[in-house]
């Protein structure tokens, strides 16, 4: 494997039952790239970034990350990322603080460190004066930060995140995607899964379109807009032409008859 | 109000199931007759209970006419005692329903966004409350009494108690809500009122209010329930003042030819359903809405502690599991009913006793000492131990994701259910030792065995509680699969009689020594080296099961599938 890939799938393929969820996917992402993966609903995003840190198994192909095999050695690649779900759930009967704690605690976090990190993190994202509340009774935004606080918090080498800033409000986004960037320069590798295409395009290096279980395009934008022969056009174009789902406008026609 | 709401409101409760029943929801098509089973199934046995009963009673009065009259006045009094005998036992599973429904995560009611009234919403929650075993029951009760009373001859009386069995369900399942309603008020005005002690007042709060309701139920389902029950039959008519006897005195009236007082009784009855239904409707308006607030647990900067369960030999990983999880058993209520199982055991036979009037009995019998040390921490070990995985639920993905090894998984959830078993043992056993006064030489023993018991039973059933897991959360915490949990009993329950099997000579000698005092009086079988078997039995079942424990939870971490 190669020392600067961060993550490296080769001929992966997964089904669930009858549905080829991933199909014959290679792809390699480096050391300290902002991956961003695209595709509409269903096309795979999550199976792939699951894959990543062992929450699915493929039927078929191999999956390293930072040089470790997955299938192989599960808990060293979990030590080494930090990952949040699209829907994350998390213990709704702890608070925000013992959460936090707890999560250190599984990650061997060092006692002065963790408190360090907590409270640093807690008033970064403006949680502090709620952290002493159980969790169940925080907004979906309060649950997403402290997801994604729980995934920053023992400095991992690789982030999965899959929709990392969705409910989040406008400066805690923005802080969450500085902060991306400044991890970037510390050689941490970021994958993100995203329906919102101008995030895509302003954080992401390289941005991978998956449309029925495979890649259709790679690159970054400029080579993104080469590839759909778009040469001015944003994201949302090259996606909509790449993907073939550009019939909005025979779509709202027919809708609004 | 439109009734076609009030259906479609209920089809999501009764649909809500489908999750649970494991169904394969791609390409999914319901099979209508198979989605009423319990309904059918209690047609089927009513009808069938109904004809039998039917025959017996045509060759019993063929035989001998004389107890034509018997079994007609038999009749009818059952047959006006089962509205107030619906009433009772629709309030208990109702109730239970609803203490079911407690640990629901994400809720299948109806969303309030959509153009439905509240009268509608409170109609469809109570018909809804009823679905399941109470309308089930109603169901087979209505088909025996109907098809009975074509034998007997009595078919005005059985139309006129299946309606008011009919009635009585809704009458039980319209308290409930209101009981319901009232209790998520209140429990949120003390939540906000009680701030960091909420946590705790919820815990008590819980434990007092399951501990009460199931022994109130054990008591009116075993020995008192007969007596209750004829009680109220029998004086129904003297209790005219309380609405609930209404529906019992309507027909009481009725089949006593008193027809203007059977008249006042409807009136009084419908209005009494009319009033319950407009209470539980006015607090939905007024409650249904209500959010319980946030409980705070602390407050200020955060303070790690060090704990001494570090000290103690157990990783960081493995503490915090084991912390998370106390959290999780005093914070969750579906988890909280697992502490108080152990307690109403041993709580029941003797509030039995006591209500019986007997006096204690100064030696300690042989079920009474296993019932108060053997089975509560055992009972303990087994529900933890078949939880203790599942019990996290959709959050497991965080285990998952998490770098927690095979051996750390199973070594915390495995101490954690020791350590509460070992509690409960403490707890029942003194209870048991303050009524029973068993001797130092039993009590050690017993205690012993349950030691014993605890250390391989929770093997046994953290190793099924993992290869069993159920993490689906709708529409309730299912936390094992139900295959599992009866492979699990039989597993536990095999292990249990070859963990206290070497005591069977020493119990023989005992019994014997009694029946033929001359012959086996002077026989003494030592019970220590039973012990002493019965520890190694324990031993071995618990080594192999650990292991097994071990290899199932390295194939669930392995395989992780979301």
């Amino acid at each position: 494997m190669n020392g600067d890939l961060a993550v490296e799938l080769k001929d992966v393929v997964k089904r669930y039952h009858e549905i080829l969820a991933v199909n014959q996917l290679d792809l390699s992402i480096s050391t300290g790239e902002i991956f961003g993966l695209l595709g509409p609903n269903g096309s795979g995003k999550s199976t792939t970034l699951k894959m990543l840190i062992g929450l699915v198994q493929p039927d078929q192909g191999s999956v390293n990350v930072l040089g470790v095999n997955v299938q192989k050695d599960p808990v060293t690649v979990k030590q080494l990322v930090g990952y949040v779900p699209e829907s994350p759930r998390l213990y709704e009967f702890l608070t925000g603080i013992e959460y936090l704690d707890f999560i250190g605690d599984v990650y061997g976090i060092q006692t002065v460190e963790k408190k360090n990190r907590i409270t640093e993190y807690l008033k970064a994202l403006q949680l502090e004066g709620r952290e002493g509340d159980m969790i169940n009774g925080y907004s979906d935004g309060m649950k997403q930060k402290i997801a994604l606080i729980s995934a920053f918090l023992h400095k991992p080498k690789l982030l999965i995140l899959d929709e990392p800033l969705s409910a989040l409000d406008p400066r805690s986004a923005r802080i969450i995607k500085d902060f991306l960037h400044q991890l970037k320069t510390q050689h941490v590798t970021t994958i993100m899964s995203t329906h919102v295409l101008e995030i895509a395009q302003a954080v992401c290096d390289r941005i991978g379109i998956m449309y029925q279980g495979k890649i259709l395009a790679l690159g970054n934008m400029k080579e993104l807009r080469r590839m759909s022969k778009l040469p001015d056009s944003g994201l949302e174009d090259i996606f909509l032409k790449l993907t073939g789902t550009d019939d909005i406008r025979a779509v709202v026609e027919e809708l609004a008859k | 109000m439109r009734w076609k709401n009030v259906l479609s409101l209920m089809q999501v409760e009764r649909k809500s199931s489908r999750l649970i029943r494991g169904k394969k929801l791609t390409k999914y098509r319901e099979n209508r007759f198979l989605a009423y089973w319990p309904y059918w199934l209690a047609l089927g046995i009513g009808i069938a209970a109904g004809v039998l009963a039917g025959i017996i009673y045509n060759f019993a009065t063929t035989a001998d006419p004389e107890l034509l009259n018997l079994f007609q006045e038999g009749t009818l009094s059952v047959f006006l005692s089962l509205p107030t005998l619906v009433l009772i036992y629709s309030l208990v599973f109702t109730m239970m329903q609803q203490i079911r429904l407690s640990g629901v995560k994400i809720s299948s009611q109806v969303p309030y966004w959509l153009p439905v009234t509240w009268q509608e919403h409170t109609m469809a929650s109570i018909l809804a409350s009823l679905m399941g075993f109470p309308l089930a029951s109603v169901v087979g009760i209505i088909s025996i009494i109907t098809i009975f009373s074509l034998f007997v001859g009595q078919v005005v009386v059985a139309i006129l108690t299946s309606l008011a069995v009919f009635a009585a369900a809704f009458m039980a399942s319209a308290t409930t809500e209101i009981l319901r309603i009232l209790q998520v008020r209140f429990i949120g005005a003390v939540y906000k009122s009680s701030g960091r002690a909420a946590v705790w007042i919820r815990f008590a709060g819980s434990l007092i209010f399951f501990i009460l309701f199931y022994i109130g139920y054990f008591y009116v389902t075993s020995g008192g329930a007969i007596t209750v029950i004829r009680t109220i039959a029998s004086a129904q008519t003297g209790a005219w003042f309380l609405p609930f006897a209404w529906l019992g005195i309507t027909l009481y009236s009725f089949a006593m030819g008193n027809l203007l007082l059977g008249l006042i009784f409807t009136a009084l009855s419908v209005f009494f359903i009319i009033c319950l239904f407009f209470i539980a409707t006015v607090l939905n308006k007024r409650f249904g809405l209500y959010e319980p607030p946030a409980i705070t647990v602390s407050r200020g900067g955060y303070a790690p502690k060090t704990g001494i369960l570090g000290k103690i030999g157990f990783s960081t990983t493995e503490s915090a599991l084991l912390r998370k999880d106390l959290k999780a058993f005093t914070r969750r209520r579906e988890l909280m009913t697992i502490f108080i199982i152990p307690i109403v055991i041993i709580l029941v036979p003797i509030m039995q006793s006591i209500g019986q009037g007997q006096a204690m009995p100064t030696e300690a019998s042989t079920i009474s000492l296993a019932i108060t040390f053997l089975l509560p921490a055992s009972v303990m070990a087994m529900s933890l131990g078949s939880f203790m995985i599942g019990e996290e639920g959709q959050t497991v993905w965080r285990i998952y994701a998490s770098p927690i090894s095979a051996k750390s998984l199973v070594k915390s959830k495995y101490v954690f259910i020791i350590f509460f078993s070992l509690m409960t043992l403490a707890i029942t056993g003194s209870i048991g030792f303050i009524v029973y006064h068993p001797s130092l030489r039993t009590t050690v023993v017993a205690c012993f065995e349950a030691f014993f018991l605890v250390f391989a039973l929770g093997t046994i059933s953290l190793s099924n509680g993992i290869s069993g897991a159920d993490f689906t959360e709708t529409p309730r915490p299912r936390m094992i699969r139900q295959s599992s949990s009866l492979v699990n009993l039989g597993a536990c329950l095999l292990s249990g009689i070859a963990i206290l099997a070497p005591f069977t000579p020493y119990l023989l000698s005992s019994t014997l020594a009694v029946f033929a005092p001359t012959f086996f009086g002077g026989l003494f079988l030592d019970p220590f080296l039973a012990l002493v078997v019965s520890a190694v039995i324990a031993l071995v079942l618990a080594v192999i099961f650990y292991r097994i424990a071990l290899s199932n939870a390295m194939k669930l971490l392995t395989k992780a599938e979301m």
